[in-house]
């Protein structure tokens, strides 16, 4: 009988326990942070994984559906606008803030939609969407930065050019007693909570037929056509999906910092999510989630204790995973995991067929 | 005489323009246009080429002659560059992203600590004319010919010479080639080079109108990137017309809207241009493959 | 490398300093938090910054610290880049407690930190010129503003060369200000502008921007241009023979053009600053004198060298005023007025309505082989803009920043 891939079969099936339960550690490891570090610690942590959701939507988006998209930042800084802009005009409360926060979500669908629209159905395809969505990035950025006049504002929120907006509110939740701010470790609490869902979802979305079906347009998108797959739709649902995860990254961000500007839509921004998950691996989105995390935290740890040579140590590092590490980071350490534990090969999960050079 | 001036002003801005477009784009289209790998560390072989050139001129070496070493020293920078990182990464061209990321930090910052943030710069040659009401500086008035000069270089080099044989070869059928006799891994390394040291020529041609400072490079990257999209896979028929069409727009639109809308419109262009034609301009120019 | 051997030495001596003041007091440090861009875009202009609150400091424990507590500097490289400003200022505050925090070049910068600061009533400093307006209780600013540069500049150039003017900004928010600071004041003197534009900060290609300004023929150009990219503007207008004076506030007196520019791009430059290097004043080269000692390779020492070296000092004078390193008596301190330090540019005091500094104006005139001669010196300029709309800290607590345009609402 022809085996299929691991994903593929029920999962109570022959599937040992050990490597189910290291794939849930990282979780339990997460949830039981707080309970050993202060609460600034659990601040700094969240911060870490809030880029870990543009991660998800790019590994998503490239290491399944193979669309190298530049435009994850342009979502990210569309929808941390929205939440400012939104949360300025409705006030401190509970309610604004969430609204914020589905409104954000919500333009940034809507946005990634129109745009997917333009680019799939109109047959554009490779490194060509890239450009695209580098180019419309760096629109909103050049457009953004020069806001700064007092005609540029929504309501009560000036967009306020290269400066950014500051001000908004952070999320709050009503509570018995007065509303609860969510900030460090709540706030790390609701970022590990929404990333945990995010992560199943995508999962199961991955796994699903649809998931397969993008694999088969990314491997060979004339024979997915000829067998009926419509190309089109599939890849503008995974575009959309996401340019939303980009967004939620955007208005996390802004929650966190109480601030968002045009630089977070630059040219050095925008590289970053494809840098990260490049360096992390792109056909694992649980690696692109620890990956982004890892080098996020990295640049922070040399920026304070590299001084002036952080970025060329930057450098060597994503240098050398790279080069030694050809699938990414994660799944190279997770291979050799492997195979000390269980002394087989691993199982690629999503379904390399053959090496072959990218197009 | 007032027409007169404002139509050669126009010409020379549309000048001006495609040859900022054209310099920049040359060197990525040689490398990701033939090669297909995603060079980030562009604008540092420009700075290296135009750092290379000031030094040179400011030690007494005739402007031109420094303008050579500056566009040879970036192309041994790409030989380098290919031996040690970009070999490896043949097979999988998207970590190029990555490799040569990696590598732009890694050289911008080192240039800081060694070069410090800035250096002192050389002045522009040639001195200026009048025409009409306007004054233009001479040298960026011969820079769009220099540049045709470069592409007519380039054609001869990749259509008459028995290395533009073996490299369009190379590109179309790597294994084909190998499997009649050709070096394809000498040719690779020589094409790097090549689009190295073409971006030094930017570099070098660019020193004497810009300020030196390790970043300088990134001035041109979204510049080169568009034009050699826009202009897909052909460096000469698809480059060239590419960077002719964003130059006319970026020129008509700044000089009738202003810098801004020159600037967005730019990109706009770059968008519906590609929407238009999804396999870039080259394709139209393109018989058979 | 002798970059290299000077961070050794700097690393030695306060080392020494360190151990010696501990051993003589074992006292409880001072932290000092320091955010400033060593790498990155930025870097070329927040150096000799970096190195001026350095030497402050170095200074100061030499002589026994404040109050006989040494100061720790805590400095981190934020690599002109907006999100490291946020992580590293929450670290300042939340894990290394520091006492107060020095730091921020572009605007953007000090925006996305002030926020951090407001929730945490975080002293916080800001050392660099920029488009004025900041009124937040929590934030000092020893940089220049508009009105003690333009207020001074624009009517002696008026003056000089006449009324027409054609200004070239930056297109964004310190660009835009400092623009319509220029149009009120012309206006105010009787000129007329005669073009207006703004220029995204990405562009560095200045063709059609030169024609223009050829065809509308302007006495003067006002360049308010910001950035290593614009900057190329000088010697695209110097080869295209333009050959018209020029007055800015930002440029020469921050990123030191003229010494990176070959001459004759700069020729007939003029710059209102609240210091530069050729400044020949005792107090300046006494200052000149010890900075060259330590870091006898810098390239220039630009006005917010001055800036944050006045600072430290500023700092030192509130601490002793209020007895203590706690941050609002330190505030109340510095809002009872009086916290004056001699600098290299002379005396310099902190406005406690607006908690801006006066300055000292020099009006910096740069000649066609771009050397320097100072004809004009403003004494005591007080940032008045902010008193005048209705900003006054120490009665009225705010967390905003003003513009011409958006005022505080009266009441």
């Amino acid at each position: 009988m022809i085996q299929p891939a691991s994903g593929a079969v029920s999962p109570t099936l022959r599937q040992p326990v050990l490597p189910r339960l290291l794939r849930l550690a990282p979780w339990v490891l997460a949830f039981c942070l707080p309970l050993v570090v202060d609460a600034n610690a659990s601040g700094n942590f969240a911060y870490y994984l809030v880029w870990a959701f543009a991660a998800v939507g790019l590994a998503a988006m490239w290491g399944q559906g193979g669309i190298l998209s530049f435009g994850q930042t342009a979502f990210f800084g569309l929808s941390g606008y929205t939440y400012g802009i939104v949360t300025l005009n409705l006030g401190d409360g509970w309610l604004s803030s969430w609204s914020g926060l589905i409104i954000g979500l919500v333009v940034s669908a809507g946005g990634a939609a129109l745009l997917g629209y333009m680019i799939f159905y109109g047959k554009i395809k490779g490194v060509f969407i890239g450009i695209v969505t580098l180019s419309v990035t760096l629109v909103l950025e050049t457009f953004m930065a020069q806001t700064a006049g007092p005609q540029w504002v929504i309501g009560e929120a000036r967009l306020n050019g290269y400066n950014g907006m500051t001000g908004m509110p952070p999320l709050t939740l009503p509570w018995f007693g007065g509303p609860v701010t969510l900030e460090n470790t709540s706030f790390y609490y609701l970022v590990l909570v929404l990333l945990a869902v995010v992560y199943a979802f995508t999962r199961r979305l991955l796994d699903s037929p649809f998931g397969l079906a993008l694999v088969a347009i990314r491997e060979n998108p004339q024979r997915a056509e000829m067998l009926g797959i419509d190309i089109r739709r599939h890849q503008l649902l995974i575009f959309v999906l996401g340019c939303t995860l980009g967004g939620l990254s955007g208005a996390l961000y802004t929650i966190w910092g109480s601030y968002i500007t045009p630089s977070a839509m630059g040219l050095t921004s925008a590289a970053m999510p494809v840098i990260w998950v490049a360096t992390a691996g792109r056909k694992s989105i649980g690696a692109a989630i620890i990956g982004t995390a890892v080098l996020v935290w990295l640049s922070q740890w040399l920026a304070i204790y590299g001084s002036e040579y952080a970025l060329i140590l930057m450098g060597a590092v994503l240098l050398f995973v790279v080069l030694a590490a050809p699938e990414g980071l994660l799944p190279f350490v997770s291979d050799r995991a492997r195979w000390v534990f269980t002394r087989r090969p691993s199982k690629s999960r999503s379904f390399e067929t053959q090496k072959r050079s990218e197009s | 005489m007032t027409a007169l001036s404002t139509l050669y002003s126009v010409i020379y801005q549309f000048g001006d323009n495609f040859a900022y477009l054209v310099l920049a784009a040359l060197g990525l289209a040689v490398i990701f246009g033939m090669m297909g790998v995603i060079n980030l560390a562009h604008g540092e072989f420009i700075m290296c080429g135009a750092y290379v050139t000031i030094i040179c001129a400011k030690r007494g070496i005739p402007l031109p002659i420094a303008m050579l070493l500056g566009a040879v020293a970036a192309a041994c920078a790409g030989v380098v560059i290919e031996r040690l990182v970009i070999r490896h990464l043949y097979d999988r061209l998207f970590d190029s992203v990555v490799a040569t990321w990696a590598i732009s930090l890694i050289v911008q910052q080192t240039m800081l600590l060694v070069a410090g943030p800035s250096m002192e710069g050389i002045s522009t040659p040639f001195g200026s004319f009048v025409f009409g009401e306007y004054s233009f500086s001479t040298y960026r008035a011969v820079l769009p010919i220099i540049a045709l000069c470069v592409l007519g270089a380039l054609y001869w080099l990749f259509f008459r010479s028995n290395y533009g044989v073996c490299a369009r070869a190379t590109i179309q059928n790597a294994n084909m080639a190998q499997c009649l006799g050709l070096r394809t891994d000498h040719l690779y390394t020589l094409t790097f080079a090549l689009g190295a040291g073409l971006a030094g020529l930017t570099g070098a041609l660019y020193a004497p109108t810009m300020t030196a400072v390790p970043t300088m490079g990134t001035n041109f990257i979204v510049q080169a990137f568009v034009s050699v999209v826009v202009g897909g896979a052909n460096v000469i028929a698809g480059t060239t017309p590419a960077a002719a069409i964003l130059a006319v727009i970026q020129t008509a639109l700044t000089a009738s809207y202003g810098q801004l809308i020159g600037q967005i419109g730019l990109l706009l262009t770059v968008i519906m241009v590609i929407r238009l034609m999804p396999q870039g301009l080259g394709n139209l120019f393109n018989r058979t493959r | 490398m002798l970059p290299d051997m000077s961070r050794w030495l700097r690393i030695a001596v306060t080392a020494g300093l360190t151990c010696s003041s501990i051993a003589a007091l074992a006292a409880d440090p001072i932290k000092l938090g320091l955010l400033e861009d060593a790498s990155g875009n930025f870097a070329l202009a927040t150096i000799p910054k970096i190195h001026a609150t350095e030497l402050a400091v170095d200074e100061i424990n030499a002589k026994g610290g404040i109050m006989g507590r040494p100061i720790k500097l805590i400095a981190y490289d934020t690599q002109s880049d907006n999100t490291k400003f946020q992580e590293l200022s929450r670290r300042l505050i939340q894990t290394d407690k520091a006492d107060v925090i020095f730091g921020g070049f572009s605007s953007a910068s000090r925006e996305a930190i002030r926020p951090i600061m407001d929730r945490a009533h975080q002293l916080y400093w800001y050392n660099n010129q920029y488009e004025g307006g900041v009124c937040d209780s929590n934030v000092f600013v020893t940089g220049a503003v508009p009105e003690q540069q333009f207020s001074t500049l624009i009517p002696w150039m008026m003056q000089k060369y006449g009324k027409k003017v054609y200004t070239i900004a930056a297109d964004y928010n310190f660009g835009q200000i400092s623009a319509e600071w220029v149009r009120n004041i012309v206006k105010a003197n009787g000129g007329t502008m005669v073009g207006e534009e703004f220029i995204p900060l990405s562009v560095s290609q200045f063709g059609q921007t030169i024609q223009n300004i050829q065809k509308a023929k302007p006495d003067f150009v006002m360049t308010l241009l910001v950035g290593a990219n614009q900057a190329s503007y000088y010697e695209q207008q110097a080869s295209a023979h333009l050959n018209l004076p020029m007055g800015s506030s930002v440029n020469v007196g921050q990123a030191y053009e003229h010494k990176r520019f070959k001459a004759p791009a700069l020729k007939d430059m003029f710059v209102t600053a609240n210091y530069v290097e050729e400044v020949d004043s005792p107090a300046s080269n006494d200052f000149k004198k010890r900075f060259h000692a330590k870091y006898p390779n810098e390239p220039y020492i630009n006005q917010e060298a001055a800036n944050a070296y006045d600072a430290v000092y500023l700092y030192k004078a509130a601490v002793e005023k209020a007895k203590s390193t706690d941050q609002t008596a330190v505030r109340k301190a510095l809002e009872a007025g009086n916290i004056c330090t001699d600098g290299p540019s002379g005396k310099v005091c902190i406005d406690p309505k607006s908690h801006h500094l006066s300055h000292t104006i020099y009006l910096v005139h740069v000649k066609e082989d771009h050397s320097v001669e100072i004809p004009k010196v403003w004494d005591n300029v007080q940032p008045y803009w902010l008193d005048q709309v209705g900003c006054n800290l120490p009665l009225k607590p705010d967390h905003r920043q003003y513009t011409p345009s958006s005022l505080p609402s009266k009441s």
